[in-house]
């Protein structure tokens, strides 16, 4: 630490100095347990009632992955998740967009390697209401055709504007390299202008029969409750859901190339070159796990964490490059087809044109540094501190919580996961952690994307030998 | 009062109430205790920000918040963050043209090291400010600007918008990431200079929010901050005043490599604190807020003419608040036609005013986000502070929503027929410079 009479030239203030104080207690906080059910249609509910939290959160899940999108139409399980809530048995496209609204609302859909999310926020007093258009939405889709046909057009307006973002461009060149040409992982989740541009209403409502059902989703359902009949609002409206009960769908395992190379995603004239290294590893139904999260955070968590110590705080390359681990998709052990899963575990940040070369050199000198000298203990302490210490930070919200528990549904694991990893994480030491990082991003098997200025960057890329260097366009 | 559709019975405040103290040095705090979850959110709002800079010291709030991360009497160079991060917490600090503000969310037990840090940087700070550290962080801080502005496309529409909206000279014509030559040209007597006119205990506003003890965090708050001098050196910003209407439309057409053509226009609004700022918030809620507003409708329903269709509000309490159209067009779809049609959908609704479907909703959406913003204590840490330090009483914070649900169709018309007009906008034309293949490429990838 400084001290003020170091400091003989600046101005000493004269405020009273304190010895830092230590912190009181813990108050004791567990993530919430929630309570599993199911609905006569075989719907699986997962609820938990959180006091104070007067907007209530709710995640249906679908097993609808993309994996399972047919043949050259990669993209129409997002034109259905976005065409659910235009239009329905009983409003059409609008006037479902206005009801949804008078309730204070907000309705998203996505879909992404697990299946399809929908998610709703609304006011608690308004619950009721906004399940019944959530369970129309979800119950009898009218997909219109002039509806899909207009989310096909704006689908492939999009598309442009996702390739001149350069983090996602990184991104989809990452999936690119990293997987088989014939996985569909390795290509866009939300589909090419090619096979965007082929879905109609009639791939959309087949999409739906085939994967859509109250068998095989589940809703979470997290929010103050108080005053609040969930039982009556769910039988009139989720409730009233049906279909047919379906074959499970069998999970392919991943696979990875991750030989070590480079590819630069040309910009011309570029002020920023956009970094992501990655590769893929264990994900949470691995007993690594906790180790994982906790090395990598020592190496790239925060601002404080090892990379950006030296590539932010000493260098000033970046405004933050960031270490993390996201799960693609996962099964469990005990599922017909084995543990399939795995995590992207990737490296990423933007640094200015100039400072590219040497700035991947720093990274991979802290890397070198990681497996040469391992953690200290000193760093596992702190990220275990933080891991576990900010749960009740994170999980304030009631949305925070429904998140998590639709994460753990979708990748099969136990309703209790997120509960006990804040145990396991107490109980990894930091030698597991070491070895975790260092299995996690090891040297010479990462693939390297940079989005930027090739003319500028190439040449002193190639200088650092962590792999053969390709050119491609932007 | 007659509010037939609120979500809620206390209407957003959830039954919170917050408490006032002044120490002598006159450092103001608000507590506001909630024990659903033993978490306390601590947040200081100082009363600085961009509009305080001057000509040729653009960006120079901003990259004084960094530097206020880097250390100061007791705290180690990145301390502040390792502290807080190592109890459990979380933290940053931001700054915006009427403010800066810094925030730590700790784990309950945790508050006292929080509030520690911040009477350690906000009473000595200069006795660790460096050289070192200010040419670190001005390099950190020019890499945010190129991550978050210049190397995006549209990144820099903000900047442009406001420098029309605010003429050369108003504070609140440069935004607050200031430009790279101002960057560079900042001293560390600058930032000196700032921290002792601005960084003072009788410029700022503490709130401590969530499960708390007030006698005893208000002890804590007297023991570390008590003995902070206060001085009278601050300089108020340039005055902000402007006409209500631009009047007369501001045009500039940007040529960039952009992915498609894009209309953005930026309208004068009422201040901030005023009931006609909230009702311009419920205007452009009904005319482009979200999937059943008026120009969604139009543009990316109906006509098919746009991808994305909205509009946002920059409330400002120093000057007229900022009304941000922003519309991107669809395929080869031309500007003009957009333009068009925008003005007929703001002439109507100038016209005619909203329907009582649309004021239901518009307000429920309001509602909803004035719940989600009081959903966690550090987001009702930041309102109190707000309300504090723009309009002396933090207590409307509690009663915000209530003054939405109270405002009537009646003034959201007036409001869009004074400002939602074409002569108080200035209107920036993205047209993209050349044909955008980038969909090829990625499809081919051939090009070694």
């Amino acid at each position: 630490m400084s001290d003020a009479t170091t400091h003989a030239d600046t101005p000493v203030s004269t405020m009273d100095f304190h010895p830092q104080p230590r912190g009181g207690a813990p108050k004791p906080w567990a993530f919430p347990a929630p309570d599993r059910g199911q609905l006569p249609n075989g719907l699986t509910l997962l609820t938990s009632h959180r006091p104070g939290q007067q907007v209530v959160a709710v995640e249906i899940n679908l097993v609808a992955p993309l994996d399972a999108e047919p043949e050259g139409l990669d993209g129409v399980a997002t034109i259905m998740a976005r065409a659910l809530s235009e239009g329905t048995d009983k409003h059409d496209a609008e006037e479902f967009a206005a009801e949804l609204e008078r309730c204070g609302a907000t309705l998203d859909a996505h879909a992404d390697h697990p299946g399809v999310r929908v998610s709703l926020e609304v006011p608690a007093s308004r619950l009721h209401r906004a399940l019944g258009l959530l369970a129309d939405a979800l119950r009898a889709p009218a997909f219109p055709e002039s509806e899909v046909e207009r989310l096909v057009r704006n689908r492939l307006d999009e598309i442009p504007h996702e390739l001149a973002n350069p983090a996602r461009r990184a991104a989809m060149a990452l999936s690119k390299e990293l997987f088989p040409a014939t996985a569909r992982m390795s290509r866009p989740r939300q589909g090419t202008e090619e096979t965007v541009a082929r879905i109609d209403a009639a791939a959309v409502r087949g999409f739906y029969d085939t994967h859509v059902r109250p068998a095989t989703a589940t809703a979470v359902i997290v929010g103050d409750f108080t005053g609040v009949d969930l039982e009556a609002a769910l039988a009139d409206t989720l409730g009233a859901w049906s279909g047919s009960t379906a074959e499970p769908l069998k999970a392919s395992p991943i696979t990875a190339d991750d030989t070590g190379r480079v590819v630069i995603v040309d910009r011309p004239g570029a002020v920023q070159t956009q970094l992501l290294i990655g590769r893929v590893g264990a994900d949470r139904h691995d007993r690594v796990w906790p180790a994982q999260v906790l090395g990598t955070y020592c190496l790239g968590g925060t601002l404080t964490s090892r990379l950006d110590r030296v590539l932010r705080e000493e260098k000033g390359y970046t405004y933050g490059v960031r270490a993390f681990g996201q799960v693609l998709r996962s099964t469990a052990p005990g599922s017909p087809e084995g543990a399939t899963g795995a995590a992207l575990l990737a490296i990423s940040g933007s640094v200015d044109t100039a400072s590219t070369g040497p700035a991947l050199d720093d990274l991979w000198k802290v890397l070198r540094t990681l497996a040469a000298e391992g953690l200290t203990d000193d760093e596992r302490d702190v990220a275990v501190q933080n891991l576990v210490g900010v749960a009740p930070l994170k999980y304030e919200t009631a949305a925070a919580v429904a998140g998590t528990l639709a994460d753990q549904v979708e990748q099969q694991l136990p309703d209790d996961f997120q509960a006990q990893l804040y145990a396991r994480l107490a109980e990894t030491g930091t030698v597991e952690a070491t070895a975790a990082a260092v299995s996690a991003f090891p040297v010479d098997r990462l693939v390297t994307v940079l989005v930027g200025d090739a003319a500028q960057i190439a040449e002193p890329v190639k200088e650092l030998g962590i792999g053969e260097v390709t050119v491609v366009g932007g | 009062m007659p509010m037939g559709h609120t979500a809620t019975e206390q209407a957003g405040s959830g039954g919170l109430t917050a408490t006032e103290h002044r120490l002598a040095n006159g450092l103001r705090v608000v507590l506001s205790e909630d024990h659903l979850t033993p978490v306390a959110a601590v947040c200081l709002w100082y009363d600085v920000g961009s509009r305080h800079e001057v000509k040729g010291r653009t960006g120079l709030a901003h990259l004084f918040e960094h530097l206020m991360f880097q250390g100061s009497a007791q705290v180690s160079g990145n301390g502040h963050f390792e502290l807080v991060q190592g109890a459990g917490g979380s933290l940053n600090g931001t700054t915006s043209f009427e403010r800066t503000n810094y925030f730590e969310t700790m784990p309950a037990h945790e508050l006292e090291l929080a509030l520690w840090l911040e009477a350690d940087r906000m009473g000595s700070l200069l006795t660790a400010l460096d050289d070192e550290c200010l040419e670190n962080q001005r390099d950190v801080v020019k890499n945010e600007r190129r991550q978050r502005y210049d190397n995006v496309p549209y990144g820099t529409a903000f900047e442009k918008l406001t420098a029309m909206a605010y003429p050369e000279g108003h504070p609140y014509h440069h935004t607050p990431i200031g430009s790279m030559a101002d960057l560079d040209a900042a001293s560390l007597e600058d930032a000196r200079a700032f921290f002792r006119t601005y960084y003072a205990p009788n410029n700022a506003v503490l709130s401590v929010v969530g499960d708390i003890d007030p006698e005893q965090t208000l002890a804590w708050v007297e023991k570390y901050f008590g003995s902070i001098p206060s001085h009278d050196g601050k300089q108020p910003p340039r005055d902000g005043t402007l006409p209500d209407v631009i009047g007369g439309q501001l045009r500039e057409v940007v040529e960039e490599d952009v992915p498609s053509r894009a209309l953005m226009a930026a309208y004068r609004l009422p201040h901030d604190g005023t009931r006609e700022a909230d009702a311009a918030d419920l205007a452009l809620t009904v005319l482009g807020g979200g999937e059943s507003s008026r120009l969604y409708n139009r543009l990316v329903r109906r006509d098919r003419s746009a991808v994305a269709a909205g509009f946002g509000l920059l409330r400002l309490a120093g000057a007229p608040s900022l009304g941000w159209l922003d519309v991107k067009t669809s395929g080869g779809v031309e500007v003009p036609g957009i333009e068009r049609a925008v003005d007929e959908e703001l002439a109507r609704f100038a016209a005619e005013g909203p329907t009582p479907e649309e004021m239901e909703r518009a307000q429920a959406q309001l509602e909803r986000e004035w719940l989600d913003r009081l959903a966690t204590v550090s987001g009702r840490a930041d309102e109190l502070c707000r309300f504090a330090v723009l309009f002396g009483d933090p207590q409307l914070a509690l009663s915000a929503v209530r003054r939405v649900l109270d405002i009537t169709p009646e003034e959201v018309q007036a409001v869009a027929k004074a400002r939602l007009r074409p002569d108080n906008r200035a209107v920036l034309v993205y047209e993209p410079t050349e044909s955008n293949d980038a969909a090829d490429t990625e499809e081919g990838q051939a090009d070694q």
